[in-house]
């Protein structure tokens, strides 16, 4: 319980998240994660990432736990209803688990899987009461449990537009921390003084404050979240700084690096998305200083 | 038709506690059909709001109208001469004529006196049974005219579960099971062999799983 421990400590916690295959080969998975042995302090696994069928998290942090690594899991409503994600989370836990982080799910209809039908019995809100009811001992029906579960829960904000919505946000993170949130994710934004300020007014709810720090790499990549996402705070400045540099990957794993330095005073823990650059996870924290 | 039951009078009340001047609008549609909102069910409950208000010592002034169609626009907008001599409008409609009138009178709070329950049919008098989910892919034509998703509990499309008994369904000796009535009806009809034929696992975008559902008839759009 690392993770728990370095967050409620006021320690600097350094995240990664990895995503599963689709599919039952865990050779890159496993490769990656051993990269960064003593390293880092948890593997954060997305379930369903983007909407594509993969390997549940469950399995993934299953085999993210076998390696020696602490793993936090994100759960959701949208696949499984109330009795199926209680049993996953009771598995979780028998499996060594014991970090979940509550998000909502994305749209079924942007999913690889269109036609599929949409559960969403649980929202967030619920989940967060159902982990607490779990860990008091007592299922959604009220039935007693087998031993208790104890897990470290956090929840997940949605990307920033704009002021009004990070009032909405902030609103809906202070109800997720009244549901049991013990610590909060919040998406990235790459304009530090942009960033500092969303991610103090979370820190005033008093639980551990993770930015995540996602990896730009390529020009392209940069334009389009700049384009789609404008409360990102990419700047013309930050796509022209890859766009001029020689070695354009190498700039992308110092832009990373300076974002993770810069962010080390900011907030509590740093979440990194690689995004298919897991093997340049170890060159991001050398450059880091981690 | 779209089924509805009028939600307990203690609700309602708690509902329409704030205010004084109350419109109760009921639907001549399904709702009547199925005893839950029409003209009659308006005046009783109309009744029995006005009895409660009594014994609490308060006067409420409630004027009561059904609407032809309560989820048409045109008809909704009978209401609009007197909308503004009104603190509330309690609706005796399903969720649509609801929403109708809340997406018509957006200042006016709008209150259900109805839960709204299933698309189904009369059984008998005074029996009504589901019928119909809207999964948007009809399957009639291959299940002899009666609906595994509506009708089997576990919504099966190729046979029914190991939970069916004598043609009765697990969660209740009163529930036909879904899929001995498709048998029977296959056989009936000398259609044994759709039974056989597998169904491939559905396809739940048009059942809403893209997000809410709109119907453009562009040949009848003005």
């Amino acid at each position: 319980m690392m993770l728990r421990k370095k967050l409620t400590q006021g320690e600097f916690a350094v995240l990664v998240e990895l995503n599963i295959p689709k599919g039952v080969d865990i050779s890159e998975l496993v490769t990656h994660v051993r990269h960064l042995k003593s390293r880092i302090d948890a593997v954060v696994i997305p379930d369903m990432d983007g909407g594509v069928m993969r390997m549940s998290a469950l399995g993934g942090g299953a085999v993210i736990r076998r390696e020696g690594f602490e793993p936090v899991i994100h759960i959701y409503g949208r696949d499984r209803n109330r009795m199926a994600i209680q049993g996953d989370v009771l598995a979780a836990q028998a499996l060594g688990i014991q970090n979940l982080i509550v998000v909502q799910g994305d749209a079924m209809a942007n999913s690889d899987h269109p036609a599929a039908k949409t559960v969403d019995d649980l929202n967030e809100l619920d989940l967060l009461s159902m982990v607490q009811s779990l860990q008091k001992g007592l299922d959604l029906a009220g039935f007693d449990l087998k031993g208790k579960p104890a897990f470290f829960t956090g929840c997940q904000v949605q990307p920033i537009r704009d002021d009004k919505h990070l009032l909405e946000e902030y609103e809906k993170a202070k109800e997720k921390i009244a549901a049991g949130a013990q610590f909060i994710v919040v998406p990235p934004v790459f304009d530090i003084p942009a960033y500092t300020q969303i991610l103090n007014k979370f820190k005033s709810l008093k639980v551990p404050v993770i930015a995540t720090v996602f990896m730009l790499k390529n020009v392209g990549m940069a334009r389009y979240i700049s384009i789609n996402d404008p409360g990102s705070g990419l700047s013309d400045e930050l796509i022209g700084r890859i766009r001029k540099a020689k070695d354009r990957e190498t700039e992308c794993v110092h832009i990373a690096a300076e974002m993770i330095r810069s962010l080390k005073g900011v907030a509590q823990g740093v979440k990194i998305s690689a995004v298919g650059w897991e093997d340049r996870l170890p060159a991001i924290l050398d450059c880091a200083g981690l | 038709m779209i089924t509805a039951e009028q939600k307990p009078l203690e609700e309602i009340i708690a509902y329409i506690e704030p205010y004084d001047r109350i419109f109760l609008v009921g639907c001549n549609e399904c709702v009547t059909v199925c005893a839950a909102g029409g003209r009659k069910e308006v005046g009783l409950l109309a009744s029995a709001l006005r009895l409660n208000s009594m014994k609490q010592g308060k006067t409420i002034e409630i004027k009561e109208i059904t609407l032809e169609r309560q989820c048409d626009p045109e008809y909704v907008e009978e209401l609009a001469s007197d909308i503004n001599r009104t603190d509330a409008v309690l609706s005796m409609a399903c969720g649509c004529g609801v929403q109708t009138l809340a997406g018509r009178y957006k200042e006016m709070p709008i209150f259900p006196a109805v839960n709204t329950l299933f698309m189904g049919a009369s059984e008998s008098q005074g029996i009504w049974a589901e019928r119909c989910r809207g999964c948007g892919d009809c399957l009639l034509g291959i299940t002899g005219g009666i609906c595994p998703v509506a009708r089997c509990s576990k919504s099966l499309f190729n046979g029914p579960c190991g939970g069916t008994c004598s043609g009765k369904c697990e969660i209740s000796p009163e529930v036909d099971c879904a899929w001995c009535l498709i048998w029977e009806r296959l056989k009936a009809l000398g259609m044994e062999k759709r039974y056989e034929e597998l169904m491939e696992a559905k396809d739940w975008r048009p059942s809403g799983g893209g997000g809410p559902r709109k119907i453009v008839r562009k040949d009848l759009v003005l």
